[in-house]
């Protein structure tokens, strides 16, 4: 094994399994239709509120696709092969993680424009909320790997998973919900964008090395 | 011929919770030698195994290999060594030949099919592993020893779920290894059928 | 420098000796000093101009307050120790701790909540202090948790090191979005390093019911840890004479 071959077999099984980005994508939908059904469908409510709906949408989505991310490896012994390879357990995280994202970020982005007009979200702020998901998203997805290793060996750690890692999910939703309300009042945003950005590039060095030890004391 | 190798494991002590796997263990493994980890359910053959791979935290003892103390930094242990687990790694959604394609990533598909050819799994090369039997998946696994150049080999467990003749084509490719100067050490409850090895017993 | 100390501080026996001669002074002695700030600060010091009797509910909030976020910093700096160093008794100062610092979180939620009701006239406000505080709780929530869900000891004891030193990574990032969020509280009462804006007999009795407040809670801890040293090391020498000699 080395770090090619473990980054294409990483695309292969993630497009092996495309039901699960689709999962992902359909619960984001999922969440996103509670708000106007079990708060309030004018558009009132909805356009000062889409940024934050959004954003609550796309964590919970994410943590739902990142638990599970090492859950197979773990099962069929490919984590102890990761172990016995001698390569970086940080570097094969990180390919992983990064591999992950693609998957699910991009098809989100995609559906995004559609879900935006059904929230009433004005389009000048469709761009900000655009970016403030691709600057973002690689934190929740990094911070996330780490309670996804933590986990791996417990058979119900999914809800363990969510009271660990949520709480650190809050820095990056207050920023980015912050940068659309910015842009929806017509003010300047790219501060708020820059800090998302300074958070995922920290997630980005730190989470890996973490997931790594956590991934080292799971297997045994 | 494989690089030689010397591995000795000093006074090893092991814990799992609250049992004493194994207690001040010695021995030592080098070219040609075949070890055999006996022991009942529970013994901690496997511990011991990833004990001395290093993902099973040892109590207290010494790994010296080839004269340099590995007892924290595995990474020279871990270049010459092909461990196959329990679980040895084989991922449902892939086709035997991708798994291999994984662990293998510089031999040509000819090299490949042909290690799949003495597992006899040549027919199966293109169906996913999820459609295969246990026995198919561990001779997947087992297929990355007619590829490897690596000298020491762990194997934990490799006779599970295969029929006789897995069981003897893998006996010979061991005893070819041996032969060609490499090391083997196993886990296994049931004795070997043709090979005699150095039998490390634990006791539960 | 001399480091010996810290080599000491990783042999469990010699912190079960030492625990057992500090342990009790420091909780007696922060049980004293807590009482004589609290009834300094609750009867006799001066009412605040604006906020009248209510403001004196401070002398148990702030130091509560205080002391949550420290232990939770002191158990991010323990995990750090305990991932790098692998020091036997950092794992063993989390676990010990991370309950005592839950409470204190806890403690100092419902006493903000307190406060509130006379000060913004609601329970709840979603200012920037008290929302911090709560996810304060929650991060201790979430390491007690791991905690008690692992049974394997080392892969707990690493799962729980790991977990402190995220979150202590992350909190000044929460607590800064959190502000930056939100600022409706009053600005900070009382800062060791800037000159107090209370009159000295305001301050003096929250300082001591704070120093008291840490004396406790450092006791406290070392006697939880002294108790999970003895489990630890049950298999030891020393804890059966130990245990032979002064009963447990």
């Amino acid at each position: 094994m080395n770090y090619r071959s473990y980054f294409k077999s990483e695309w292969l099984s993630l497009l092996r399994r495309k039901q699960d980005t689709l999962n992902a994508l359909l619960f984001f939908v999922m969440v996103i239709t509670l708000f106007p059904l079990g708060v309030d469908p004018s558009s009132e409510f909805l356009s000062p509120a889409a940024g934050g709906i959004i954003w609550c949408a796309t964590a919970l989505a994410i943590l739902m696709a990142v638990e599970g991310m090492y859950k197979e490896d773990y099962n069929d012994g490919s984590l102890e092969q990761w172990l016995a390879s001698g390569l970086s357990i940080s570097i094969l995280v990180f390919l992983k993680v990064f591999a992950q994202w693609v998957m699910v970020v991009v098809p989100l982005l995609l559906v995004l424009p559609l879900l935006a007009q059904m929230l009433f979200l004005p389009a000048s702020a469709l761009g900000v909320v655009m970016w403030s998901i691709l600057l973002g998203t690689p934190a929740l997805f990094f911070i996330g790997s780490i309670g996804a290793a933590l986990t791996v060996s417990l058979r119900r750690g999914a809800v363990l998973m969510l009271l660990l890692i949520l709480p650190l999910y809050i820095p990056v939703i207050v920023f980015a919900t912050g940068a659309v309300r910015a842009a929806q009042m017509e003010m300047a945003y790219s501060g708020q964008l820059a800090i998302l950005g300074a958070i995922s590039l920290v997630a980005l060095a730190l989470s890996p090395i973490m997931a790594a030890v956590s991934i080292r004391a799971s297997v045994n | 011929m494989r690089k030689t190798v010397k591995l000795d494991i000093k006074n090893l002590s092991i814990e799992r919770g609250e049992r004493d796997l194994c207690c001040e263990l010695s021995f030592s493994v080098q070219s040609g030698d075949l070890i055999r980890i006996a022991g009942e359910n529970g013994a901690g053959k496997s511990s011991l195994m990833k004990a001395i791979l290093g993902w099973v935290p040892i109590e207290d003892g010494e790994l010296i290999y080839n004269g340099e103390d590995v007892t924290q930094h595995r990474d020279m242990l871990l270049q010459d060594q092909l461990y196959l687990g329990h679980t040895p790694g084989i991922k449902n959604v892939f086709t035997a030949l991708e798994n291999l394609k994984l662990y293998c990533p510089d031999k040509s598909d000819r090299q490949l099919e042909q290690a799949l050819e003495e597992v006899q799994l040549f027919a199966f090369a293109d169906i996913p592993a999820a459609q295969l039997s246990a026995g198919q998946k561990r001779r997947i696994a087992l297929a990355r020893l007619w590829l490897t150049d690596k000298s020491l080999w762990f194997l934990d467990e490799p006779f599970t779920a295969l029929d006789v003749k897995g069981v003897s084509v893998l006996e010979e490719k061991m005893a070819a290894h041996l032969s060609e100067g490499g090391a083997v050490v196993i886990t296994t409850h049931q004795p070997l059928l043709h090979l005699s090895p150095k039998v490390i017993e634990l006791s539960v | 420098m001399n480091w010996t100390w810290f080599h000491k501080l990783g042999s469990p026996k010699w912190f079960y000796q030492w625990a057992s001669n500090w342990g009790g002074r420091c909780v007696y002695v922060g049980l004293a000093l807590l009482l004589v700030g609290v009834v300094w600060g609750l009867g006799f010091a001066p009412q605040d101009y604006q906020q009248g009797n209510s403001f004196r509910i401070i002398y148990i909030h702030v130091p509560v307050a205080v002391l949550a976020q420290s232990c939770y910093l002191a158990m991010g700096i323990a995990g750090f120790v305990s991932l790098v160093w692998q020091m036997k008794l950092a794992p063993v100062f989390i676990k010990s701790v991370a309950p005592v610092g839950a409470i204190m979180a806890l403690i100092a939620l419902v006493s903000g909540a307190i406060w509130g009701k006379p000060t913004w006239g609601t329970w709840w406000v979603w200012d920037a202090r008290l929302t911090s505080v709560l996810v304060l709780f929650l991060l201790y929530m979430g390491v007690m948790a791991i905690q008690n869900a692992l049974d394997d000891q080392v892969f707990a004891d690493k799962a729980v090191a790991v977990v402190s030193l995220v979150g202590v990574i992350n909190l000044p990032i929460i607590k800064y979005s959190v502000e930056w969020w939100n600022t409706l509280h009053q600005p900070a009462t009382f800062k060791l390093t800037e000159k107090p804006s209370m009159p000295m007999e305001m301050w003096l009795p929250l300082l001591f019911s704070a120093i008291g407040l840490y004396l406790f809670a450092a006791g406290v801890s070392m006697w939880r840890m002294q108790t999970e040293v003895l489990m630890r090391e049950r298999k030891a020498n020393w804890v059966k004479k130990e245990v032979l000699e002064h009963g447990i």
